[in-house]
């Protein structure tokens, strides 16, 4: 099923693609797919997490990493189809307590990350998603920037090197930390998702963004196209939305500014989005674990959703060739095609309930 | 006329360096020959360098008498440095005679610098004119006359009304930098102060450098340079200046006056004239200061005692005549004119220091009027136009007054008063414009979409409430600008980005305000006190005193609604105690004289109360006869005496009996380690009860020991009671902390600092689950408390639930005058909307939730899309459900709208 990887690079490249009439897109889209098999989304596909809570001298620090970290797993296992295997969170120096429910696997030290990525690395296969969430301090600049974890640090190119031996898979980082910028700028790369949660190595305060982006994972608040799935992208976007509001309502300048960089050039993107440099493969790089729901459909059920499928592309098509219209010619075009998705939309669905 | 030519200006510094280094290596053998002829000083220096040292550090008395043992070729330097030493000492006589004896005769051409000393002492004393005789025999006389003669010459020139001949001369002296001639950092500030004068600011500025980089101990280049900061508002550039010469020497009193004038510290001026008793500046500026606080009669005697010295003391005669012009005394003013223009025919600075008084006073017509005849005085008087420009902007003339400062900035781009102003002007740009009946509104485009709906209706409930209560309509329309940043609201108010504590400004047909998007208070009541200023500002052509404007504001903030206004009760208890209220005579020097926001909080709260006790005691009609009579120029005893029939002292007694029997109805106790509350934006906004605050952070055993202890010792202690609760409360002693509460409740149950003990309380049974109780307490302290948002929401919230649509509308009202701008209060607004099924409300606030959603705008539009659908507007619910659908083509519920909205199907 590859509906929604199609869907989504359409979405992604639609700028560049509809210089070209729609039905040449598609081979375009062929073509591009089969250079860049990156965040396939494939239902066989399996997603792994791996959280990093690094250590804190201060208790207000150290409880809120804490909170940050567990909070993450049980969203990750709540809502978005993952488990204890495929979740592995490394916890300061990995005590196990009665309020950690078991959910620590281990230390946040080096031999613990380690030893949990070359676990990892023995488990997954070809085309699996592996998302990284670094939680904790942060400090230093450029190749010397360093996750701050028990024991000696580890800097972001030592980090890289042991993501390396996850060549067939696709990665994605999200680096909370403070000072992150210059160690998020070292796990660039092609195919690779990075979101730092500060974009210039002057931003050295504590961020707020982490705690922005597991609210936009929690219940997944931050699902803006509605499709019960959040991508990269969307949680990015909330995050940055919400760190900016609350900067504004304490009435501080913010001293934080993320940045998400996802062509492996390592300059990080403010406003990354499916027209500009940075944002197309974050948007069909999902956190959640795709369900095959075919299962049970019956041939005109099937049909039904073959054109959904059809006429949503071409809404996306058409939203990316937006600057090409007249405003009301635009407008006048979607309409036609949303109303012929919302009746397919409809027969489909009382086709499933018959 | 002369400017620098920059590249020759720093081959000239240059230069000058090496020269000066040469006439050092000279002057030693010549010095050394000096001593070797007159007695050295027992420290084995010449009397003149002794006699430098002393002047530098401000030993002036030891400087006069040393100075005057130079002699052989350091007797001119030494009898100038006497001179200068006694002038800082106020001695001018002597200052005079030391100089004049060493002058022969009348031939001041002769002795060029003893007769500029001796000049510049005559000025300082107001005998210009002999002054200006003196400078001219010297600069007729010689060929090339000292740059100091120049440029006191030109500057007397300028003084005297012969501007022509003034900037003749003064140009000779930026020629004589400009030729290379000008070495010595003195000559250098000189030629500086030149620039300055014919308006070449950016000269001046690069000269003063100069100067005081040629010699750090050159205090009067410092002190000039820090004048011209002043002069353009740059305040901190100012002290800066001023506090660098004070470093060298912290007694020179003109750097002791600059601080004064800077930071309004009385002390430095004091220090000032305990240093030199006859420092005009000094008196002159305390003067002014003493007049800004209300005390007339101490001003007077300063002013009086300046003008028995120098009769030409220009700042002085302009404070009088506009006081006199003030007060309308016409023959008075007319006086004063001529007595300036006898020494100063056309002086533009006097009439543009009359129109700033005038302007300070609010009387903005009149100031502009003055503006207005200063520029015609002087066309290049550049800080007229400024004051042109910002007085007709605060009479709503915007596009004149943009004009004029432009015309400033052009010619004076130093002047951060006219860019400041101008940048808001920037900012009003992108601005849009909403009117009322009679009101026009500046505001950002978030604003006119959130606040907007919500404000229209306010204002012009004002409107008629408050015209028709006071029987006046003001001028219309009333133009209001509401700025989302502090900086730009301080400078349209101000002309300064920095206004203190202060949120909405009036100015009789202009009001300014803080965007209440940036504010934690009710935005409606400051709205409602403001608009209440224009009428009585325009009732009394701004005449108003700000005492009782202020307190009728606050006054009819309570009676606009019963939770807005003021409840100070303990302040109150403790400023009647501490003997801290103010005679009604003096009460604008409470806000004038304020050291802090709880001064000026409580500066509003007396003049509330002063109001209230005439409302209450003479009645309603009493007050509107009152303000009245502040249309006439009058004596306040007169007035109180016309309406009360009673003198000011029987007014004043009669009101502090008032406030007596006020104190024993409130009967607390006040401690005097408590510390009053402090309340944000003056007085609006929630006022913080420090000290249970700090019970808060730091709940601990002796505390609590020490709280029932003052509990023992006096049992309408309200703060120990409420200390002890807020310490239980944290220790979760619910039952106990409970009691001590519900016990400062009832000794004070008008107190609505924070926390509270209702605020408590609510939370004790919001732990302990009991809704019912929590929503009583919550109750209860939004009863006197109109800047709290979530207690609002919480009882709408309830209020909603239980159906109860009366007191959902209610709270939810409560909670849009503190913060319209959040998404939870609209949310509520449209449930009440469509629970009462009232179909264009529920648009209306799912159009505001559009404007404020981040992050869920498909779930927005399509709220909206619905609300329109219901309201029978198809195409707007379908253009919106399109917006949705765009980003997310799936979302069935759009889709379902969509086709509804297609198919003509509104409901």
């Amino acid at each position: 099923m590859k509906f929604y990887c199609l869907k989504k690079l359409c979405a992604a490249l639609g700028s560049l693609l509809l210089l070209s009439a729609s039905h040449a897109a598609f081979g375009q889209i062929a073509g591009l797919q089969s250079n860049n098999n990156f965040f396939l989304d494939s239902p066989d596909s399996t997603k792994y997490a791996v959280i990093m809570v690094g250590p804190s001298v201060a208790e207000e620090n150290q409880s809120m990493f804490r909170q940050w970290g567990f909070s993450l797993h049980d969203i990750l296992a709540r809502d978005y189809g993952y488990s204890s295997d495929t979740i592995t969170l490394l916890y300061d120096r990995g005590d196990q307590d009665s309020s950690s429910g078991g959910r620590v696997d281990g230390a946040c030290d080096r031999a613990g990350i380690e030893q949990a990525l070359a676990s990892l690395a023995s488990r997954v296969k070809t085309g699996d998603q592996i998302t990284l969430y670094l939680i904790g301090h942060g400090s230093g600049a450029e190749e010397e920037s360093k996750f701050n974890i028990v024991g000696p640090d580890i800097t972001g190119i030592e980090f890289a090197n042991l993501l390396d031996q996850f060549a067939e898979q696709d990665i994605a980082i999200i680096n909370t930390t403070s000072a992150s910028y210059g160690f998020s700028a070292s796990l660039s790369g092609e195919g690779r998702v990075v979101i730092s949660s500060t974009r210039s190595p002057s931003e050295r305060y504590d961020p707020v963004f982490s705690r922005f982006f597991i609210e936009a994972l929690d219940s997944r608040n931050s699902d803006r196209d509605k499709n019960n799935r959040v991508s990269m992208l969307e949680a990015f976007e909330y995050a940055k939305s919400n760190v900016e509001a609350w900067y504004e309502e304490q009435g501080r300048l913010a001293s934080e500014h993320a940045g998400l960089d996802d062509n492996g050039d390592a300059l990080f993107a403010l406003d990354p989005n499916t027209g500009a440099a940075d944002g197309r493969l974050a948007e069909i790089a999902y956190i959640d674990t795709l369900i095959d729901n075919n299962a049970g459909l019956s041939p005109q059920a099937l049909a039904l959703k073959a054109r959904m499928q059809d006429i949503e592309r071409s809404v996306f098509i058409l939203r990316g060739r937006k600057a090409d219209f007249l405003e009301a010619n635009y407008w006048q075009q979607m309409e036609v095609l949303l109303v012929d998705l919302a009746r397919t939309t409809g027969q489909f669905n009382e086709q499933i309930t018959q | 006329m002369n400017r620098l030519r920059s590249k020759s200006a720093a081959r000239q510094f240059s230069l000058g360096l090496v020269l000066a280094t040469c006439s050092f290596l000279i002057a030693i053998p010549v010095s050394q020959l000096a001593k070797a002829q007159e007695p050295l000083t027992i420290s084995g220096e010449s009397p003149l360098a002794r006699g430098e040292q002393l002047l530098l550090t401000g030993s002036y008395a030891a400087a006069s008498d040393i100075f005057q043992m130079a002699d052989g070729l350091d007797r001119i330097d030494g009898l100038i440095g006497a001179s200068r030493a006694f002038a800082m000492m106020g001695n001018y006589r002597e200052a005079m005679n030391v100089v004049e004896a060493a002058i022969e005769g009348e031939n001041y051409a002769d002795s060029p610098l003893l007769s500029t000393q001796l000049a510049e002492v005559k000025r300082t004393v107001g005998l210009s004119t002999e002054a200006l005789s003196i400078l001219r025999a010297v600069v007729d006389g010689m060929a090339d006359p000292p740059v100091r003669t120049l440029v006191q010459y030109g500057s007397l020139l300028k003084f005297t009304g012969a501007r022509q001949a003034a900037n003749q001369v003064l140009d000779q002296s930026v020629q004589r930098y400009n030729d290379g001639l000008v070495f010595a950092s003195e000559d250098v500030g000189m030629v500086a102060l030149a620039s300055w004068l014919l308006n070449n600011f950016h000269d001046a500025n690069s000269l003063f450098n100069e100067a005081t980089r040629a010699n750090p101990n050159n205090l009067e280049a410092h002190v000039l340079w820090a004048d011209l900061f002043l002069e353009k508002y740059n305040a901190s550039d100012a002290e800066r200046g001023y506090q660098d010469a004070l470093d060298i020497n912290s007694r020179y009193t003109p750097a002791l006056v600059g601080i004064a004038k800077v930071v309004g510290d009385e002390r430095a001026l004091q220090r000032a004239l305990a240093i030199n008793p006859n420092s005009i500046p000094a008196m002159e500026t305390y003067g002014q200061l003493l007049l800004m606080n209300g005390r007339e009669e101490e001003a007077e005697d300063y002013f009086t005692r300046v003008l028995a010295l120098n009769p030409e003391a220009l700042k002085t005669l302009s404070v009088l005549a506009a006081r006199a012009a003030l007060n309308e005394r016409s023959e008075e003013f007319a006086e004063y004119r001529a007595q300036v223009e006898a020494f100063s025919p056309d002086n533009p600075q006097f009439l543009g220091d009359i129109a700033d008084t005038f302007g300070n006073n609010y009387l903005f017509t009149q100031a502009v009027d003055y503006a207005r005849a200063a520029i015609a005085a002087d066309p290049q008087y550049w800080q007229g136009y400024t004051l042109l420009g910002s007085n007709l902007i605060r009479l709503g003339e915007e596009e004149e007054g943009k004009a004029n400062l432009e015309i400033g900035f052009e010619n004076d781009p130093f002047n951060v008063m006219t860019s400041n102003m101008l940048k808001v002007f920037d900012t009003l740009e992108t601005y849009t414009t909403q009117e009322s009946a009679h009101f026009k509104v500046h505001m950002s485009q978030n604003d006119a979409d959130i606040l907007w709906p919500y404000l229209e209706p306010l204002l012009e409930e004002g409107w008629d409430t408050l015209t028709a209560k006071y029987g006046y309509e003001p001028e219309v329309p009333i133009l209001i600008e509401i700025f989302d940043k502090t900086e730009d609201f301080a400078v349209r108010s101000v002309g300064l980005p920095d206004i203190g504590p202060l949120v909405g400004i009036c100015f009789g047909k202009v009001i300014t305000l803080i965007s209440p998007d940036t504010l934690s208070a009710n935005w409606q009541e400051i709205v409602w006190h403001e608009f209440m200023h224009v009428i009585t500002l325009q009732m009394t052509g701004n005449r108003m005193p700000r005492w009782l404007s202020e307190g009728i504001s606050v006054w009819e903030e309570r009676e606009g609604r019963p939770y807005w206004g003021r409840s100070q009760g303990l302040d109150l208890v403790r400023a009647a105690k501490d003997d801290k209220l103010l005679p009604i005579g003096e009460l604008n020097s409470g806000f004038s004289g304020a050291r802090n926001n709880a001064d000026l909080g409580f500066a509003y709260f007396q003049s509330y109360l002063v109001v209230d006790y005439i409302t209450q005691t003479h009645g309603f009609d009493k007050l509107v006869e009152l303000v009245k009579q502040y249309a006439f120029i009058k004596e306040e005893s007169e007035r109180f005496s016309a309406v009360f029939d009673q003198s000011l002292g029987e007014f004043d007694t009669g009101f502090r009996s008032w406030i007596d029997q006020r104190v024993e109805e409130i009967n607390v106790y006040v401690h005097t380690e408590d510390m009053p509350d402090e309340g944000e934006g003056h007085g609006h906004g929630i006022r913080e009860n420090s000290s249970a605050i700090l019970a808060e952070l730091y709940n601990n055993a002796s505390l609590k020991q020490h709280m029932r202890s003052r509990i023992e010792e006096n049992d309408r202690d309200f703060q120990a009671y409420l200390q002890l609760g807020i310490v239980l409360f944290k220790e979760e002693n619910f039952e106990e902390a409970k009691g001590y509460l519900e016990t400062a409740h009832e000794l004070l149950p008008s107190y609505t600092g924070y926390p509270s003990p209702a605020l408590v309380l609510a939370q004790i049974y919001e732990k302990e689950s009991n809704q019912q109780a929590r929503l009583q307490w919550l109750e209860i302290l939004l009863e006197g408390l109109q800047h709290d948002y979530d207690s609002a929401m919480v009882l709408a919230g309830a209020a909603l639930e239980d159906a109860d649509h009366e007191r959902a509308a209610y709270y939810i009202d409560r909670a849009i005058q503190v913060d319209p701008y959040r998404n939870g209060v609209h949310v509520l607004k449209a449930q009440y909307a469509e629970s009462i099924d009232d179909r264009e409300l529920a648009v209306t606030e799912y159009e505001v939730l559009v404007k404020l959603e981040i992050n869920d705008p498909v779930e927005a539009r399509t709220n909206l899309a619905e609300a329109y659908l219901r309201n029978g507007q198809l195409s707007e619910a379908r253009q919106n459900v399109l917006y949705a659908l765009e980003i997310a083509p799936s979302f069935q519920r759009a889709q379902q709208v969509l086709l509804r909205s297609v198919d003509g199907e509104a409901n």
